[in-house]
């Protein structure tokens, strides 16, 4: 108890140091004699035992306490007239206690100091002191203070964080390896996952992003966008807007005058105005439009009817398609207009050849004669009567033998030009000189292919085919020399030799009927051209190397690059087939550009030119560049059309030669005119 | 004035006329206006008109007119707006003599073409024809003399020495077709009723194929021919006779049928060759002594060294050319026809071009042959396959006259006299224009 009450003084102490209120004279006056707890029974003391065990531990010590009425939270006026107040754990009537009178309250106040601190608790009827603790904090609640004195609402703050000299901010520690480490976790989930996307689980669709807002007056049919599912959505075309002339009050100047309504009466129904714009006074008195239904009607068929079909267009540049040539400025020179023309001859000249140093032309003419022209100044040097067609003419190509070959008839024939030195005119006089005695083995019952005979006539060699000759080609050695004659059997292409005037045959049969041999300009090569293709044949080895798939209707003659490699042919179709025999048998190139047939077609031996000529009057000289790359394919451009030649009978130009060292090129007309078309 | 009035002021042109002619062709050189569209015959006619005012008995006669060193070919006012001169100032029109051929004489007929001219002795004209004969003509009127020998067509002839040294014959060369030349001695007292046949008295072997050209040294001692074998070939005139006379009779015996009947004739060799060339050399010049000029098939014009025998200088042009010659300031420009319609003049003094410094286009077909006149600078004439022989002047670009009595190509041009061009063709006629007047 002692101990008890030396609290109670100090709580005295601090009552009156702190309250004005509580420390009036009357209850002020501290008698520290007893503690009147007796008539409170046993709760109250445990309540009053340990109070400041229950302040520390709980806010309210009433809850550790069971109250003694069990009537619940009921109005106690219920009671207000009854005996009891209510009734206890078991049940049993808990009495009303007899109030004590005033005075006898008066006199118990006065004598005990701590009766200021009893209150009367209805609801267990019965009067409770609170503590000195409690009164306390009541009035400190009072007061609006906190109700316990050790809690300060207010503390100064005390930063313990240290700014300074400090690496980390927060702690120094090293980062931890998990930090490091990949997760094992998320490495299981994202496997997963991976899975499940290569499985096709999961399925990426977005949703799609529906535009926030639209276009409120636009036309839905014609949005681009406006795509849907098969077939496309085509928008009905629109009917025209009313203009100014459909309202119900026109300006002046659209109303037609009445003349101008009477002119429409001679119009055609369908040129006629579909609507004549009328004034009236008001809105109002504007009559229905007759035609509103038939009009609606119309629509509607039109919308119904007509079929409606998307058009594709792309906008290109025609000029974007050409393929790119280089100008033709830049691939000069080349022969472009013609500055001399030969003339003599009076039938059409069937064929020419040039000299190997250009110094001469011959010439050979359906008039029975050959002519031999100075390409200078186009003089006539001589002339030979042969008394036949002069079907083909070749010139020999070695400088120092002036032998002109030439197709007269049915045979060939060998004549000695008699141009330059005595040396040479003697030696290819000797040349032409033949044994009349030449044996002749008649021990074959065939007729021979080849006769060799004199011509003592024009003083040179006939040679006597079997069939008609129709081509004639000098090895670049002149020496050899092919002839064609276009019949099915092994004879078709012969090889004769001039040094030992014989002759043989030494392919088997070919695919067709040979239509031009020729050889090899540096190689002995030899290439026969057929109707449909073209044969390359070693000449050492006497075997076909190559077969050259044209696709022609009908070739009509022949002409190797002087590389050897590149072959053109031109054919009665008015084509020219481009072949680069290392890339393909196929043509490399097929020039559609004669609306008849070709007649010859010609390369030049020195610059990069290729020439047609044509039954149409026309010659066409192209570039043709080929590159000792072999990675480069030949370049072709077409340069220029050479006309001038007229028409004769329906044939045009028969033939057309390059100059051997100039980019000059000779034709040869049905006009029987020469021309000679120079850069 | 009215309004009339000061427009037709403002279209006229104060000119001063001036002249280099002698007095009585000499107009006052007082400042005058003239309407500014007059061309070249108004103001001849105004200048006549002087002439006449200051001497009543003078012969109208045409003008040509020169602007700064450039003939007028233009109205005036376009004339001066083309060459952006201001018709403000006093223009000064200096009047030349127009140069145009005032006579056709009647032409020599030939049996063939006729492929050479040579006009530079003032009383003999020189042709070579494609018969095989060369002739002489005497004042352009007579045959007088016919030089025999070649076997083909003649290509070109030429006066060895010039008309005031003939002492008394005539001194001829003549290239073939037949790969030969053949130098001919003929006298100039001729008799005017028959032909004379001539023989060659030296024959120039050497060629392998056709002569087409052949120039003389200004010292007359060589000579330089161009071939198809496409080398150039110098020769000697004179001397080394006994060598050639071995020769001679060498061949002689070989083929004695065919010289029997000649007179004892030399052969000479050439003296040397120049090589260079890939085509035929179709024109050779010798202007001066030390070099030679030639142009050929393979579109260049090489310039050589006489003496060394070296190629000194070449030019590529793009075409084949066919004539060459040198003339114009100092003799050292080059014209030069080809292949094409353009007659094309350069300077090989200037440094690092090759573009022509004049290039006339007048003609439509091939040119065969151009001469630079013997002692005018600016006049040249050229011949073409069309038939025409044009005059030109290098102070314009139009030709100055255009010789049109062929009737077929004309193969070769020259001057006569001085005052004359002769022509030959392929419609076997020489034809003279004459009276053309270079002061």
């Amino acid at each position: 108890m002692g101990h008890n009450e030396g609290e109670h003084e100090q709580e005295r102490d601090d009552l009156s140091a702190d309250d004005s209120l509580w420390s009036d004279d009357v209850w002020s006056e501290g008698d520290e004699g007893s503690l009147s707890f007796e008539d409170s029974g046993e709760g109250s003391e445990a309540e009053s035992d340990e109070p400041e065990e229950a302040a520390v531990e709980s806010d309210s010590s009433e809850d550790e306490v069971a109250p003694k009425n069990t009537v619940g939270d009921v109005p106690l006026e219920w009671y207000k007239n009854e005996e009891h107040i209510g009734y206890d754990i078991s049940g049993r009537k808990i009495k009303k206690r007899d109030r004590e009178g005033r005075i006898e309250a008066y006199l118990r106040n006065a004598d005990d100091a701590k009766n200021w601190r009893k209150i009367y608790d209805e609801y267990n009827d019965e009067e409770v002191q609170i503590t000195k603790e409690e009164a306390k904090i009541i009035s400190r609640m009072l007061k609006g203070k906190t109700p316990h004195t050790n809690v300060d609402p207010y503390p100064d703050y005390v930063d313990w964080f240290e700014y300074d000299d400090k690496g980390h901010p927060l702690s120094s520690a090293p980062e931890p390896k998990r930090r490091f480490v990949p997760s094992k976790w998320e490495q299981k989930k994202v496997v997963k996952l991976v899975r499940a996307i290569r499985n096709g689980w999961i399925k990426f669709d977005k949703p799609k992003e529906e535009p926030n807002f639209y276009h409120l007056w636009g036309d839905e049919t014609d949005t681009a966008d406006n795509k849907r599912q098969g077939l496309s959505y085509i928008p009905a075309p629109k009917p025209n807007l009313p203009g100014h002339e459909e309202s119900y009050n026109p300006s002046v100047e659209y109303i037609p005058t009445q003349e101008e309504i009477d002119s429409y009466q001679l119009m055609y129904e369908e040129d006629r105005p579909k609507f004549i714009p009328r004034r009236f006074e008001s809105l109002r008195s504007v009559p229905a439009y007759e035609k509103a239904l038939r009009e609606g009607f119309d629509r509607c068929l039109d919308l119904y009817l007509c079929p409606r079909t998307r058009k594709k267009r792309i906008n290109i540049n025609p000029e974007s398609l050409k393929p790119k040539l280089p100008s033709k400025k830049d691939l000069r020179p080349y022969p472009k207009t013609c500055y001399l023309e030969f003339k003599g001859h009076s039938a059409p000249v069937k064929s020419l050849s040039v000299e190997i140093t250009g110094q001469w032309i011959a010439s050979g003419s359906s008039d029975g004669t050959i002519r031999i022209w100075e390409v200078e100044t186009g003089r006539c040097l001589k002339v030979w009567n042969v008394g036949g067609d002069v079907r083909h003419i070749a010139w020999n190509p070695a400088p120092d033998r002036p032998i002109l070959a030439a197709i007269v008839d049915h045979d060939l024939l060998l004549l000695n030009v008699e141009v330059g030195s005595e040396e040479v005119q003697m030696k290819s006089k000797e040349l032409l000189r033949i044994d009349e005695s030449a044996p002749e083995d008649d021990a074959d019952d065939k007729k021979p292919a080849v006769r060799w005979v004199k011509n003592e006539k024009l003083d040179g060699i006939t040679l006597i085919h079997h069939k008609a000759v129709s081509n004639v080609d000098w090895h670049f050695k002149g020496d050899y020399f092919t002839t064609v004659v276009p019949s099915g059997d092994t004879r078709a292409v012969l090889l004769h030799q001039l040094s030992k005037k014989h002759s043989h045959h030494p392919f088997s049969k070919l695919p067709g009927l040979p239509v031009a041999a020729a050889f090899h300009p540096s190689q002995k090569m030899f290439f026969v051209a057929t109707k449909k293709f073209v044969q390359v044949y070693d000449l050492q080895k006497a075997q076909l190397v190559k077969k050259l798939e044209s696709g022609l209707r009908e070739i009509s003659s022949i002409s190797i690059h002087p590389g050897g490699d590149n072959v053109i042919v031109g054919s009665k179709d008015g084509k020219l087939c481009w072949f680069d025999t290392d890339l393909s048998t196929r043509p490399y190139k097929t020039l559609k550009t004669h609306s008849k047939d070709i007649t010859s077609v010609t390369f030049h031996r020195k610059y990069p030119l290729f020439a047609s000529s044509s039954e149409d009057c026309s010659v066409y000289v192209f570039h043709g560049m080929v590159y000792s790359d072999l990675n480069q394919n030949p370049l072709i451009v077409p340069l220029e059309i050479l006309r001038g030649h007229s028409s004769s009978d329906g044939r045009g130009v028969l033939d057309c030669k390059f100059h051997p060292k100039q980019p000059w090129l000779f034709t040869a007309g049905a006009d029987s005119v020469i021309r000679l078309y120079c850069d | 004035m009215d309004a009339g009035g000061a427009s037709d002021a403002s279209r006229q042109v104060r000119v001063r006329f001036v002249t280099k002619l002698p007095p009585p062709l000499r107009a006052p050189p007082a400042a005058i206006a003239v309407p500014a569209d007059l061309s070249r015959m108004g103001l001849s006619e105004i200048v006549n008109s002087l002439l006449l005012a200051a001497e009543p008995d003078h012969q109208a006669q045409p003008f040509d007119f020169l602007v700064d060193g450039e003939l007028v070919r233009l109205p005036l006012r376009q004339f001066l707006i083309a060459k952006g001169i201001s018709a403000e100032r006093v223009l000064e029109l200096e009047y030349v003599k127009a140069v145009a051929p005032r006579k056709q004489e009647e032409p020599c007929p030939h049996d063939d073409w006729v492929s050479a001219v040579d006009g530079s002795n003032p009383s003999f004209i020189l042709t070579g024809c494609y018969d095989g004969l060369a002739r002489i003509w005497k004042d352009g009127a007579v045959c007088t003399q016919v030089l025999e020998g070649h076997s083909g067509a003649i290509t070109s002839t030429r006066f060895i020495n010039k008309g005031v040294e003939t002492k008394g014959s005539l001194h001829v060369v003549t290239g073939s077709k037949d790969r030969s030349l053949r130098l001919f001695k003929c006298e100039t007292s001729v008799n005017m009723d028959y032909q004379k046949r001539v023989g060659a008295y030296k024959i120039l072997r050497g060629h392998t194929s056709s002569v087409q050209s052949i120039s003389i040294d200004p010292s007359r001692n060589m000579l330089c021919s161009g071939s198809w074998d496409s080398t150039i070939k110098l020769w000697a005139v004179e001397g080394s006779e006994e060598d050639g006379d071995t020769v001679s009779l060498k061949k002689r015996r070989m083929n004695s049928d065919s010289s029997g009947p000649e007179e004892s004739q030399l052969e000479g060799s050439a003296t040397s060759t120049l090589l260079g060339h890939t085509q035929c050399v179709t024109a050779v010049a010798w202007p001066e002594q030390q070099t030679i000029y030639s142009a050929s098939w393979d579109h260049s014009v090489r310039q050589w060294d006489a003496e060394t025998v070296k190629e000194t200088w070449n030019m590529v042009c793009g075409k084949a050319l066919n004539c060459l010659d040198c003339g114009g300031e100092g003799s050292s420009l080059i014209a030069a026809g080809g292949s094409d319609p353009v007659l094309r003049v350069w300077d090989p003094r200037k440094p690092g071009t090759l573009a022509p410094i004049f290039q006339f286009s007048s003609h439509s077909s091939w040119i065969t042959a151009c001469k630079w006149h013997p002692s005018s600078w600016f006049h040249l004439i050229s011949s073409s396959f069309d038939g025409k022989v044009m005059l030109w002047d290098l102070r314009t670009a139009w030709p100055l006259a255009s010789v049109d009595s062929h009737k077929d190509k004309v193969l070769c041009a020259d001057w006569w006299k001085g005052d004359s061009v002769i022509s030959g063709g392929a419609d076997s006629k020489l034809c003279i224009s004459s009276g053309i007047e270079i002061v």
